[in-house]
C-alpha cells in the first residue's frame, strides 16, 4: 500500500466526480481523492491546501481527521512522506510544487493538466523527475479511457490498416483543454509530431500570452496529418476521428459515442465502402483514476513510463505553443522542437486563481441546507 | 412544357460526353440522366443535334447510341458550330483544349457552355474565358455535380435557411489530384458554406510535385470570408471515401461513402450536464429528385431567359481552381498562408486527365482489348 496525498483540494482533487452523471467520456471513480480511497494499491494519508474551506470540505468527505490538513504542502510533504502525490492546484504553481514533491523523495507524482505553463518549466520537471527516479503522470484521462485505449490497441494491431489521418473538433483553450485533445490526437495515432500550421482566434489573442482557441494541422512523423479544430465546434461537440485504410474509429459527443467501421467489399464500382461494425470493448472497465493509480504502481514497480507521462504533457504544451507561434509569424509552418524555451500559456484556469473557484462559488451561492 | 427548344451539341465524344452513365449502377452522388449526351435527349428543353471529336470511333459509337446522323457528326468542332448553329455546347474534351474550344464557342455565336471541369489549365486561360463570355452573354455552366445534387442542394438550402445555425466549419475527406476531381472538392465545400474563401495554407504529397506543374494530391485550410474554417484532405483517405462534414452551431449535414448516405444531425436538449447532444434525425428530402444533367439544363435554360449566373458558373470554376493553385504555393513556399485571388495568372495546373490525351481513354481501352 502506497500512502498518498493531494495538493490542492478543489474541484479536481476532490469533488469532481460528484458532477458526473453519465460514464464514457470517463468512469467513476475518475479525480484524485475519490480514486485513492477506491484502489486496493493506496491509502488517502493526507491533503494540502492554503484555503481552509477547501481542507475542511476534503477532510469530512474523505473520513480525514484535521491534523492531516495542511495548509503548506511543504509541511505536509515532510510530515507524511507520502509515495504518491496528486498535484490539482491551479496550473501557475504547478512546476515548482512538482519540484518539492521530487525533492521530498515521492515514488510517484499524478498531475493535473497543463504540465506547466512554459516550456522551460516543463523541461526542469521533467529534468529533475528523470534524475530522481520519480514516475510522473499527466491527467491527460482519455489514455486511461477504455475506447480510446482499444482504438490504440486497433490501431497498433493493425485493424485499421495504415493510418492516415486524426480529426479532433475539440473546443477549448489550447493549453487548458487543448492538453487533452492535443495527447489524445498522438495517443491515437501513436506518432509524434514534426510540424504544425495554425490559425488562432485573433491576432491580439495570439500576439499574448493567454490561454487562447485556435485551429491547427498537424504532420506527423509516421506520415499521419491532424487537424484539431478548437475554434467552437456547434453541433460536434468533442470528437475524434481516426481513419486508417481498413477501419474507422469515430469518438463523439464527448466521449458519450464510439463508432467503428471497416472497409467490406461491395459499393459503387465494386471499390469496398465503409460499413458499420460493433465497437470492440475490452474484457472489464475500471474507473479512470483507478488505471491512473495502476499505471503509476506499474511505472513505480518497473521503472516504465506512465502511459500519459510528463513527457506527453510538455509535447502536448508544446505543439499548442508551436500552433500560436505559425499564427504569430503570418501563418507558416513551424518545426517542433521549438527553440525558445522561455514561451508559455497562461493556461486559462489560472485565471482568477487567487480564490479557488469552488471558494469563490460558495460565497456567492447560499448554502441549501 | 418549354416553348423553345434549344439546339445543343457536344465537342468531345468520350467518357463524359456520351456514355458515362452506362457505368452508373446505383443513385446518389448523382441521378441519371447525368452527362452530357443522354442529357441532352432526355430534356424537354433541348435536341441533341450535332456532336464533334477528332476521333472517328468516339463519332461513330456516339451517332449509333444517340441516334443521330453521320452526316451530324463531325471531326473538326469549329465546322459543326459553323454548321450547325448550336445554342448549347457541352465541352466534354481533354481540359487541355477547353478554353481554346470555349473561347471559339463564344465567338460562334452559343447561347449557353455546358463545360466539364477542371474549368482550364491556367488562371489566365480561365480569366480570358469568362471575360469574354461575359461581354457575349453566354451562360457558362461547369459541371461540378455537386452543386445539382439533391442532397448538397438540400444542405445549402438548410444553411440558407438557418436550420445549421451559424456555419462553423466544412471538412472534405475527398481522395483526388487536386484540379481534377479536386475541383468538385473545393467547389463543394464553397457552395456547402456559402462563402469565398480569402486565404489558404496547403501541404502537398511532395516538395518535387509541388515543385511541378503536374497534378498533384495534397491536403489544405481554407479560411472563409464568413468565419467558416475548411479542412480538405485530398491525400489518401482510406476508410473515409468522399465525404463532406458540415457543422453548424445548431444543425450538421454529412454526405458519406460518395454520396452514398446523408446524415442530418440537430442540437437537441440532454447531454452531459445539459448542454445540449447532437441528435440525428431523418435528412429532409425534397417532394421529387431532380436528376443532375436535367438539373443543369433547367438552369442554363433559367440563366439564357434572365441573365443570371449558372448555379455552378465559370467563376465558380475558376475558384476551385485558384484555391487548388493557391494550396500549392503554399506549399511552395516553405508552407505559409497564402491569400486570394492570386497575383500571378500564369500558374497552372496540368489536370491528371491530360495525361496520354492524344488518344481518347476509351479508344486506348477499346485498342488494348
Amino acid at each position: 500500500m502506497y500512502r498518498a496525498a493531494v495538493i490542492g483540494l478543489g474541484r479536481m482533487g476532490s469533488t469532481f466526480d460528484d458532477e458526473i452523471q453519465q460514464g464514457g467520456t470517463i468512469f467513476l471513480p475518475y479525480c484524485h481523492a475519490p480514486s485513492y480511497v477506491a484502489s486496493p494499491h493506496t491509502e488517502l494519508v493526507a491533503g494540502a491546501d492554503l484555503h481552509a474551506e477547501q481542507g475542511a470540505i476534503f477532510a469530512e468527505r474523505w473520513g480525514l481527521s484535521a491534523q492531516h490538513i495542511y495548509s503548506s504542502y511543504r509541511d505536509m510533504l515532510a510530515a507524511e512522506r507520502p509515495d504518491f502525490v496528486s498535484i490539482c492546484t491551479t496550473a501557475r504553481h504547478r512546476a515548482a510544487i512538482m519540484k518539492d514533491a521530487i525533492e521530498a523523495g515521492v515514488k510517484a507524482i499524478w498531475a493535473e493538466k497543463p504540465i506547466t505553463l512554459s516550456l522551460a518549466e516543463a523541461d526542469d520537471v521533467i529534468d529533475l523527475g528523470a534524475r530522481n527516479g520519480v514516475a510522473i503522470a499527466v491527467n491527460c484521462s482519455r489514455r486511461y479511457s477504455p475506447f480510446l485505449s482499444e482504438a490504440r490497441r486497433m490501431a497498433q494491431q493493425g485493424e485499421l490498416g495504415e493510418l492516415l489521418q486524426i480529426t479532433a473538433y475539440t473546443e477549448c483553450y489550447i493549453s487548458h483543454n487543448g492538453s487533452h485533445a492535443i495527447d489524445t490526437m498522438r495517443y491515437l495515432v501513436d506518432g509524434d509530431v514534426n510540424w504544425v500550421f495554425g490559425e488562432m482566434e485573433s491576432d491580439e489573442e495570439a500576439a499574448g500570452d493567454e490561454d487562447l482557441r485556435g485551429n491547427g494541422y498537424l504532420a506527423f512523423d509516421n506520415g499521419v496529418r491532424g487537424y484539431i479544430r478548437a475554434m467552437s465546434t456547434g453541433t460536434a461537440p468533442w470528437e475524434f476521428d481516426l481513419i486508417g485504410t481498413e477501419g474507422r474509429v469515430r469518438s463523439l459527443a464527448n466521449g458519450t459515442d464510439t463508432q467503428y467501421y471497416r472497409w467490406v467489399p461491395g459499393g459503387l464500382r465494386d471499390e469496398g465502402l465503409p460499413a458499420r461494425a460493433p465497437f470492440p470493448l475490452p474484457l472489464s472497465i475500471q474507473g479512470t483514476g483507478l488505471s491512473v493509480i495502476a499505471d503509476l504502481v506499474n511505472a513505480v514497480e518497473t521503472g516504465s513510463d506512465p502511459h500519459c507521462s510528463a513527457e506527453d504533457g510538455r509535447k502536448a504544451l508544446e505543439i499548442a505553443i508551436a500552433l500560436r507561434e505559425s499564427h504569430r509569424r503570418g501563418g507558416r509552418r513551424v518545426d517542433l522542437p521549438v527553440d525558445d524555451r522561455s514561451l508559455r500559456i497562461l493556461s486559462v484556469e489560472i485565471g482568477g486563481d487567487t480564490v479557488p473557484a469552488r471558494v469563490r462559488r460558495l460565497r456567492q451561492e447560499p448554502v441549501v441546507a | 412544357m418549354p416553348g423553345k427548344v434549344f439546339r445543343a451539341a457536344v465537342i468531345g465524344l468520350g467518357r463524359m460526353g456520351s456514355t458515362f452513365d452506362d457505368e452508373i449502377t446505383r443513385g446518389g452522388q448523382f441521378f441519371m440522366p447525368y452527362c452530357h449526351g443522354p442529357t441532352y435527349v432526355a430534356s424537354p428543353h433541348t435536341d441533341l443535334v450535332a456532336g464533334a471529336d477528332p476521333h472517328a470511333e468516339q463519332g461513330e459509337i456516339f451517332a449509333d447510341r444517340w441516334g443521330l446522323e453521320r452526316g451530324q457528326i463531325y471531326a473538326d468542332y469549329r465546322e459543326m458550330l459553323e454548321a450547325e448553329r448550336p445554342d448549347f455546347v457541352s465541352l466534354c474534351t481533354t481540359a487541355r483544349h477547353r478554353a481554346a474550344i470555349m473561347i471559339d464557342a463564344i465567338n460562334a455565336g452559343v447561347k449557353a457552355i455546358w463545360a466539364e471541369k477542371p474549368f482550364t489549365l491556367s488562371l489566365a486561360e480561365a480569366d480570358e474565358v469568362l471575360e469574354l463570355g461575359t461581354r457575349k452573354g453566354v451562360a457558362i455552366a461547369v459541371n461540378c455535380s455537386r452543386r445539382y445534387n439533391v442532397f448538397f442542394n438540400q444542405a445549402r438550402r438548410m444553411v440558407d435557411e438557418g436550420e445549421l445555425g451559424e456555419i462553423l466549419q466544412i471538412t472534405a475527406y475527398t481522395q483526388c489530384n487536386l484540379s481534377h476531381n479536386g475541383s468538385h472538392a473545393i467547389d463543394a465545400m464553397r457552395y456547402l458554406v456559402g462563402g469565398d474563401v480569402e486565404w489558404v495554407f496547403g501541404e502537398m504529397e511532395s516538395d518535387e510535385k509541388a515543385a511541378g506543374e503536374e497534378d498533384l494530391m495534397g491536403n489544405g485550410y481554407l479560411a472563409f470570408d464568413n468565419g467558416a474554417r475548411g479542412f480538405i484532405r485530398g491525400t489518401h483517405t482510406g476508410a473515409a471515401p468522399w465525404e463532406f462534414d458540415l457543422i453548424g452551431t445548431e444543425g450538421r449535414v454529412r454526405n458519406l461513402a460518395q454520396g452514398m448516405e446523408t446524415q442530418y444531425y440537430r442540437w437537441v436538449p440532454g447531454g452531459l450536464r445539459n448542454q445540449g447532444l447532437p441528435a440525428r434525425a431523418p435528412f429532409p428530402l425534397p417532394t421529387h429528385i431532380p436528376s443532375s444533367g436535367l438539373s443543369v439544363i433547367e438552369d442554363l435554360v433559367d440563366c439564357i431567359e434572365t441573365g443570371r449566373q449558372p448555379r455552378c458558373s465559370g467563376q465558380d470554376g475558376r475558384k476551385a481552381l485558384e484555391i487548388a493553385i493557391a494550396m500549392r504555393e503554399s506549399h511552395r513556399q516553405g508552407g505559409r498562408r497564402v491569400d486570394l485571388p492570386l497575383a500571378d495568372r500564369s500558374l497552372r495546373i496540368l489536370s491528371s486527365e491530360i495525361l496520354s490525351d492524344a488518344v481518347p481513354a476509351r479508344v486506348r481501352r477499346m485498342q488494348s482489348k
